[in-house]
């Protein structure tokens, strides 16, 4: 069983809006270090409020699997 | 309050998807954005630009959001508009991405906010350039299932009525002993997998500039059937990315574990810490 690289929808670009898994973009697009705050965004993308709700969309961590590292990233 | 007439304030915000240099601002035709009808463009701020779109501050309010994330179907509109946009530009420029839903409630408070940060994104803009994010995701090789301990299972046979609900001898003892094989078992390749995605990680970033642990997805994601014990990502040069993938299929040959390379992305993990 061999996985390569997940497929990019046009390959080698930095333009692959289409072929990227959602669940990876979610990790960078919600969790992107942030560099500045928003006006609305602090209610928003509240770092909490996005745990939360990811949580639930995507049971990131599962109760019957919890994280292998205490301190696994910044979802 | 918000109010209904278009040109009372609060009624458009201003959404703010990534920032680059001013030089050669980037073309942006054919990227519609995360809004229908308003056009996205670049905000001048100074030594930089800002790509940003007009839109309905109504469907971006903290409820708008709370719905929108319980939405698959409607967060992953969102959330690959606002990657379409960052990719074009990002394809022309080094460009720091901001995080999905960054809004101002005007032009002018994006651009002093903006603006003020220019340090920082100038700093940012320089850790990036001719860098990209590449994600490594590390799954715990497949289970052998629950056999391989056939020894231990007493032979199955159709017990006379008198049988029933009379196990032989010794069965309760080797009905725990076989628990106890297969929960040591797993435990075993539990700590392999933790082992190989220290290995892999400890790998790839002696190849990378930076990197970052993301939280490992679990079940109920695509991949939920595999046990996924590394997600991490990393910023590496781009004259390395060849090595990098080399590197990802050496580890898989020696180590036997599943591990996937997605990118190049828009260093989308990078950009924050400066």
């Amino acid at each position: 069983m061999t996985h390569d690289a997940v497929p990019w929808d046009r390959p080698g670009a930095l333009s692959g809006p289409i072929g990227v898994p959602l669940v990876d973009l979610l990790d960078r697009v919600l969790a992107t270090g942030v560099v500045v705050s928003g006006d609305l965004v602090i209610a928003i993308a509240d770092v909490p409020l996005v745990r939360v709700s990811l949580h639930a969309l995507l049971s990131s961590v599962g109760e019957r699997v919890p994280a292998p590292w205490a301190d696994s990233g910044p979802l | 309050m918000t109010e209904d007439s278009p040109e009372a304030p609060g009624t458009t915000a201003l959404y703010v998807y990534a920032v680059c240099r001013a030089d050669g601002g980037p073309a942006l035709d054919g990227v519609s954005g995360v809004a229908r009808g308003e056009p996205v463009r670049t905000l001048p701020l100074g030594s930089l630009t800002a790509i940003v779109q007009t839109v309905r501050a109504a469907e971006f309010t903290d409820e708008a959001w709370q719905e929108r994330l319980t939405d698959e179907p409607e967060l992953e509109r969102y959330a690959r508009a606002h990657h379409e946009v960052v990719s074009v530009v990002a394809a022309q420029a080094p460009t720091v991405p901001l995080p999905l839903a960054t809004l101002y409630t005007a032009e002018d408070r994006a651009g002093l906010v903006l603006g003020n940060e220019s340090a920082r994104f100038h700093t940012a803009l320089e850790r990036i350039a001719h860098h990209a994010e590449w994600g490594v995701k590390v799954y715990a090789a497949d289970s052998p299932g629950e056999d391989g301990d056939e020894t231990a299972r007493q032979p199955c046979t159709p017990g006379t009525p008198e049988d029933r609900g009379r196990p032989a001898p010794g069965a309760g003892r080797a009905y725990l002993e076989r628990r106890r094989n297969l929960r040591a078992r797993h435990e075993r390749q539990r700590e392999d997998s933790l082992r190989v995605a220290e290995t892999v990680d400890t790998q790839v970033c002696r190849l990378a500039k930076a990197s970052r642990r993301l939280r490992p997805h679990g079940p109920g994601t695509a991949d939920g059937h595999r046990l996924q014990v590394l997600n991490a990502t990393y910023l590496v040069a781009d004259h390395r990315a060849a090595e990098l993938e080399l590197l990802v299929k050496d580890l898989r040959e020696r180590t036997g574990a599943g591990i996937e390379l997605s990118g190049p992305w828009v260093p989308y993990s990078f950009v924050g810490e400066v």
